[in-house]
């Protein structure tokens, strides 16, 4: 799928991308072909794949299609020899209900969702199941007597 | 008003006192609503209350500090959900709401206190009187000792200002000291009472008020304190402790399963909850109608490290 990332220094110089590329991306066209999501989805869900693969250099992204939830999902490695995780990709004026976030859960991966916005910026949020305690704050000391004695002075 | 009022003095030894703990773990609490919000007034209701969970916030004025809003003092004002679950254990009553009784209704206790006031009168007009009386005698004994005169004049002169003294002496009423009572007795004191107002709880039958209700059930089942998170954007702030001890851990943001939540706020709130280290919950309860036995289902949003 990474034909872009096989390219060698000879080809430097390339010829003019045509302005329907995303159309005539493979990818793409298997996205689409996953016959799920509608055309809004699976282009957020294209633009993630272009970031997971090329940006962060995920291994193995490969487009899952979710029927019951209507929706394409991604799956890959964030590095070679991790476990899958799933991501979610969806543009940012769709709404999420509780029950679409079990479901992606309940297929067993880290779950990534990814929220496309109308200028392609994305943004990450992982969840997960269950109660996870937050890291605690850094730098915490216990400061003995001396914000008594700072109050005092101040009296 | 029904209970009683009695001023209340014991002396309690060591084991009393944990006698008397283990009967106030077990004890009904009053709780008074204005409006559709559950209010406790009582210290001690407060103080037992908070070993069952329930943190409440107080809002009332402290008595000496009233211009100031650092500290605030009773009543204590209860979550709904609290409230709920305190009645679901049968620890909770409702006090109604006295303003609307008809002052008419007990003749009978108005005139027992008019002629408890009226004894109180009679008997501190006595003791006035006898507080003048060896006033009178010492003053009287010291200028006899002084001026040292005749044995018998002095004895009648003093006989016969004792008289007058008695004839023209006169309590008045604006002197008379009142009793107010501070305390009283609490429903544990009348149990008919208690039977009657539990049975009284107003419970909101909405699927949003129903899921908060099993969420917070289900937390605080678990061990949890909960209290609410108005200043986070979410239903409650989740402590593993008491909170006096504890920073939270969670805000807990309740929505029903179906209910198709804007990306833009649950990024806003994910956000918010890494800002403060603190983990969004997402909860829902996962079950239909039936009271128990569905369970609540938890999503935490985390801080996804990418950059």
């Amino acid at each position: 799928m990474s034909e872009l990332t096989k390219k060698t220094d000879e080809d430097v110089i390339e010829k003019p991308l045509p302005p329907n590329w995303i159309l005539q991306h493979p990818m793409y066209q298997h996205l689409m072909n996953l016959d799920v999501g509608d055309s809004a989805q699976v282009h957020a869900a294209f633009l993630v794949y272009l970031d997971l693969a090329e940006v962060r250099q995920w291994k193995e992204v490969s487009g899952v299609g979710c029927s019951e939830l209507r929706l394409v999902l991604l799956e890959g490695r964030e590095k070679e020899g991790e476990p899958t995780q799933m991501v979610l990709p969806l543009p940012v004026h769709r709404g999420l209900s509780h029950r679409s976030v079990r479901s992606v859960l309940a297929r067993g991966s880290p779950m990534l969702l990814c929220v496309v916005a109308s200028d392609s910026s994305l943004v990450y949020q992982r969840m997960c199941d269950g109660l996870l305690t937050p890291d605690p704050p850094v730098g915490i000391q216990d400061q003995g007597r001396r914000q008594h004695r700072k109050r005092r002075q101040q009296h | 008003m029904d209970s009683p009022e009695q001023k209340i003095t014991k002396t309690v030894s060591r084991v009393d006192a944990s006698k008397e703990s283990m009967a106030n773990s077990r004890q009904v609490i009053g709780i008074n609503f204005c409006g559709p919000t559950p209010l406790m007034w009582r210290a001690d209701d407060l103080k037992s209350v908070r070993e069952l969970g329930i943190i409440g916030t107080l809002v009332g004025s402290l008595a000496r500090q009233p211009r100031q809003n650092t500290r605030l003092g009773r009543p204590l004002e209860l979550l709904p959900e609290e409230g709920r679950l305190m009645a679901d254990m049968g620890r909770a009553a409702v006090i109604p709401d006295s303003t609307n009784e008809d002052p008419e209704v007990n003749p009978e206790q108005v005139e027992q206190y008019h002629a408890g006031l009226e004894n109180s009168f009679q008997e501190q007009g006595a003791l006035a009187l006898e507080d003048r009386k060896t006033t009178l005698m010492r003053v009287i004994t010291e200028k006899h000792n002084e001026n040292s005169g005749s044995q018998e004049d002095s004895d009648g002169a003093v006989r016969d200002r004792l008289e007058a003294l008695a004839h023209g002496f006169s309590f008045p009423r604006t002197a008379m000291a009142v009793q107010l009572c501070t305390a009283r007795a609490g429903l544990s004191h009348c149990p008919e009472v208690r039977r009657f107002l539990a049975a009284d709880w107003p419970i909101p039958r909405d699927e949003r008020s129903e899921t908060r209700f099993r969420v917070f059930r289900d937390l605080r089942r678990q061990g949890f304190y909960l209290t609410s998170a108005g200043k986070f954007g979410g239903d409650y702030l989740v402590y593993p402790g008491d909170p006096l001890r504890f920073h939270a851990y969670f805000i807990v943001v309740c929505i029903s399963m179906d209910e198709s939540m804007p990306l833009c706020d649950v990024l806003a709130i994910a956000r918010l909850g890494s800002n403060v280290k603190k983990t969004v919950l997402l909860c829902s309860s996962g079950g239909s109608q039936e009271d128990d036995g569905e369970e609540v289902v938890y999503t935490s949003l985390q801080w996804s490290g990418m950059v």
